[in-house]
């Protein structure tokens, strides 16, 4: 198959690489870039592992080809910090509530709650769980992430 | 930390049957400071930011990939097999079948029954038949295509009751039944004579997938010296080795198993690395290059174990007033082609005798008798998830409990207080419980919290439209710490520095559940340093002592006292050091946050624990502490079942409200409490999080999980069909954590990891029987479940 540029942005730095069509932006993120701070769980938009922001919105890298990435702006889990550093109110969050266990689903936990804080500051728990829904936890029974999420819309 | 995260978090430490706490931990000891505080996870960052390696975050070059050609049939023979096409392909390095196995083609956690690579008939469909090494996974994926095998369809069992009839196919040539365990106590016929009322249920519970988030991914790395490295995410890599040398016909000692951060196990991970292990090995050991098999979802349905199916078929008798008279019980446990970790290891390990012990339920009752057939069928194979055969019958006694008190015209909660272990009480196995024995405090506790009898009150329609119905439910539980084999136990190295710090060395794996962290705390506790003074050693059988495998709830506790004696000897040297320095006899030495004092004068002089450590190395003291800790022996008579098979165990009451939609059948699980005796928290959070997660699983178990079997065939091989929890489905969880002294644990600590999953589901389903009059007795309890389950009652109560 013949190779594409893809040129983006990954994480506030511009990024040009040849890619294959077919390849999913998952792959493009672990295997060209090298940032396998993202997951696979399942390979077909099921699990939720795969979440990365485009655009600030949350996708499942897993489904989405990453030509379709094309012009636009990912953020992954390395992503996250601040420019200086400093882990973000929602690493810290998750962090003191103990919402990581396996922490396999944590990043795209974590980047989905910062997608919905960025629209919502201030979530209701209902909120909180539609929005995350889509990621699944095998390990925490979800309270402490829905704490979590609550505690880092408290921080800002 | 936020006042959020810091809410409602409460340890309750019961004062009453307070038992001196022997030879490991002084009641009194120097005030707690580590232990019992819930201290951030040392993996925590890593894991926040993304940098945690996972197996496969690993750099793949200079690596082949393994694949796995699998049967299509449950139950073949395998007449010919031409690998020679795939041989030729391009990219493809090696393509090998069951003759090119080096050493002992076969093996299993417990019986090496399963072959590495099937030479001459195939028991599952899953079953490997061939093996394929390439330059990329694609290509491997294209070489299996070319491999050409004719097969011999036999005819295929897939009930365990089939499969012990006489006549039936035989899977193995040892025959379908593995074992009928026995546990006789008392006389039964008897017990029945003293009934009142009698039941007769039959319960059963389906094959359950573990989905952990990460798919297995495993490799083998030749060493020069000739040793074969194996990593991956496993749960017990002694049990690797002890798998890999002899398929390689290489001594232990030519084998280093090394474990990887896992993305959740569950027990899954305690069989699968054992399989993918051994076949990455013998590509590794043909091809003398690194090998890496790592699977997609759909691989780990088809090919990994699953929690074993059960059929209970019950009959139980009580008194007019609710005490149990006689419990009879017959278990068809299947454990599918392979035994993996269903068959005893004397003289209680193994899950099916466990689930044997374990199914009368937590309750006092003089006659018991229970048969518990374990037989192979053409299915996928049985093996460890959370609660190792307990979670199955404590969904059969935990039902059956309250079918009784409706006969009864009881209470749930008053049936169950009747006849609920205390201090002293007798099990089904004539084991005397005579320590830390919390299980009716759990109930107490849970029943207040929850509300119990104004809640039940209240149980009916919720709407005027009378669409939904509401209903409670309770379950009591008990689970094991260790795992009744005759050789369990533990082993730490503790190596102090002179500069004060220390390195631990463990074999307990990380899974998610918090070893790494609570195991670091007991160390510095132990010690009397802080947390950040000790530095884990990741499990690596080069490195560490033998630690036996994580499973079993066994690592906090065995682990612990290993951790704990380790120190000791260290201390020896150091207490010996200090009293010098400070004059004064060793036993007044408190050594406490990285400072040691006399105990009878506080204010005065302290030394530096660095101080310490550097002068008695300087001596040529010995900073190097070695220990290992077996729980008291265990003991089960395999004729009669009766004995101590599990040295301590953990006990629990939870407590669902839910709703269910009589029209359609769903259920919502609207508010929850679950009520745990764990010992000793050592790290209170975390040990939430256990409960918590538990919790989910076994609701998922209750409402939705199920692996559907055609012929042999799961058809619901990816997480699109096979449902978990989403956080939609979780109510507001409260967890409730009380500690009744374990004399044998550290700092009286004993296990939580299984416990909680266990009472979950039954708690659940008698919830749904509650709320709508329909019991479903064949999990799980989905919509078409219920639905059907309130139609054979002429439709749903209309009070």
């Amino acid at each position: 198959m013949k190779s594409v540029e893809l040129s983006c942005k990954v994480n506030g730095r511009p990024v040009s690489l040849p890619v294959e069509p077919d390849t999913m932006l998952v792959d493009f993120l672990r295997g060209h870039l090298g940032l396998t701070g993202t997951k696979t769980g399942c390979r077909e938009g099921e699990c939720g592992t795969c979440t990365v922001l485009l655009d600030g919105m949350p996708v499942n890298s897993c489904i989405l080809p990453a030509l379709k990435a094309a012009g636009r702006e990912i953020t992954t889990i390395e992503g996250l910090a601040r420019p200086d550093g400093s882990l973000d109110d929602i690493q810290e969050a998750f962090m003191d509530a103990g919402a990581i266990q396996c922490g396999y689903c944590s990043p795209g936990m974590m980047l989905t709650a910062k997608s919905l804080l960025e629209k919502n500051p201030n979530p209701s728990e209902d909120e909180i769980k539609h929005a995350l829904s889509g990621v699944l936890c095998r390990c925490t029974g979800y309270r402490k992430i829905v704490q979590a999420v609550r505690d880092a819309s408290c921080r800002k | 930390m936020s006042q959020n995260s810091e809410e409602k978090r409460q340890v309750k430490t019961l004062e009453r049957e307070r038992l001196d706490l022997g030879r490991l931990v002084k009641v009194g000891e120097a005030g707690l400071r580590i232990v019992g505080d819930s201290v951030r996870r040392t993996d925590d960052v890593l894991k926040a930011t993304g940098k945690l390696k996972y197996a496969a975050d690993y750099p793949q070059e200079g690596f082949l990939h393994g694949k796995i050609l699998r049967s299509p049939y449950p139950h073949a023979l395998i007449r010919s097999i031409d690998v020679s096409k795939a041989r030729e392909l391009p990219g493809v390095v090696c393509a090998l079948t069951g003759g090119d196995v080096p050493g002992r083609n076969g093996f299993g956690a417990i019986l090496p029954d399963q072959p590495v690579i099937c030479q001459d008939k195939v028991r599952y469909i899953g079953d490997g038949v061939a093996l394929v090494a390439a330059e990329s996974e694609r290509i491997a994926q294209k070489a299996l295509e070319l491999i050409r095998v004719e097969y011999e369809e036999l005819p295929a069992v897939f009930d365990p009751r089939d499969a012990l009839a006489e006549g039936a196919p035989k899977i193995h040539e040892t025959g379908n039944q593995i074992s009928l365990d026995k546990l006789r106590k008392g006389d039964v016929e008897a017990g029945f004579a003293q009934a009142d009322v009698i039941l007769e249920r039959t319960y059963q519970v389906p094959f359950l997938e573990h989905a952990y988030m990460e798919p297995d991914c495993c490799w083998a790395i030749p060493q020069p010296d000739g040793t074969m490295m194996v990593e991956g995410p496993m749960q017990a890599p002694f049990a690797v080795r002890r798998n890999v040398a002899p398929v390689l016909g290489v001594p232990i000692n030519m084998v280093r198993a090394r474990q990887i951060h896992m993305g959740g196990g569950f027990g899954g991970k305690e069989d699968s690395p054992i399989d993918l292990c051994c076949r990455a090995a013998v590509l590794a050991k043909h091809t003398g290059r690194p090998v890496r098999i790592s699977l997609e979802r759909e691989e780990v349905t088809l090919q990994t174990c699953k929690r074993h199916p059960m059929i209970m078929e019950l009959k139980v008798g009580v008194t007019k007033d609710g005490k149990l008279t006689a419990f009879k019980s017959t278990v068809y446990d299947e454990q599918g082609a392979y035994a993996s970790l269903g068959p005893k290891i004397p003289p209680a390990g193994g899950s099916h005798v466990h689930a044997m012990v374990m199914s009368p339920g937590p309750y006092e009752i003089e006659n018991c008798w229970v048969d518990a057939y374990l037989c192979y069928t053409n299915h996928p194979y049985g093996g460890a998830m959370r609660g190792f055969g307990a979670p199955q019958v404590h969904i059969a006694h935990e039902q059956m409990m309250d079918e009784l008190a409706a006969e009864l015209g009881m209470d749930p909660v008053d049936i169950r207080r009747k006849n609920a272990f205390k201090l002293g009480s007798k099990t089904a196995t004539s084991q005397v419980l005579d320590q830390s024995v919390g299980l009716r405090e759990t109930l107490d506790a849970c029943e207040e919290r929850f509300g119990w009898s104004q809640r039940s009150d209240s149980a009916g329609w919720v709407d005027a439209a009378k669409t939904k119905r509401r209903g409670v439910g309770v379950a009591m539980g008990w689970y094991r710490t260790s795992i009744g084999t005759g050789g369990d136990a533990c082993g730490a190295n503790v190596h102090v520095h002179e500069d004060g710090s220390v390195i631990l060395y463990s074999g307990i794996t990380e899974m998610g559940q918090g070893a790494f962290t609570v195991l670091p705390q007991i160390c510095a506790e132990a010690l009397g340093v802080e947390l950040e003074d000790v530095r884990l050693v990741k499990p690596d059988t080069d490195l560490v002592p033998e630690s036996g495998p994580t499973v079993g709830s066994r690592s906090t506790t065995l682990m612990g006292n290993a951790i704990i004696l380790a120190c000791r000897q260290v201390r020896e040297s150091l207490d010996q050091k200090a009293a010098e320095m400070l004059g004064v006899e060793p036993e007044r030495l408190v050594f406490c946050g990285r400072k040691v004092f006399d105990r009878d004068n506080p204010d005065g002089k302290a030394l530096e624990f660095r101080q310490v450590a550097a002068a008695a190395m300087a001596s040529g003291m010995r900073l190097i502490g070695q220990g290992w800790w077996a729980p008291p022996k265990a003991s089960l008579d395999p004729e009669t079942g009766q004995g101590s098979p599990y040295f301590v165990y953990t006990y629990s009451t939870h407590m669902a409200e839910v709703e269910v939609d009589v029209q359609t059948g769903e259920v919502t699980v609207t508010d929850y409490v679950a009520a745990f005796d764990v010992g000793k928290a050592i790290n209170p959070k975390a040990l939430e999080g256990q409960i918590e997660g538990g919790v989910a699983m076994g609701l998922g178990y209750a409402l939705m999980e199920k692996v559907v079997l055609e012929n042999g065939m799961p058809q619901n091989m990816s997480l699109q069909n096979y449902l978990i929890p989403t956080m939609l489905d979780m109510p507001d969880l409260k967890p409730l954590v009380l500690e009744q002294t374990n004399q044998h644990g550290p700092y009286g600590a004993k296990g939580i990891g299984e416990m909680p999953n266990i009472p979950a589901t039954p708690a659940v389903i008698n919830a749904v029987a509650n709320a709508c009059g329909g019991r479903v007795r064949s999990l799980p309890a989905n919509p078409e479940a219920v639905f059907w389950a309130i139609r054979e009652l002429g439709g749903p109560p209309q009070d």
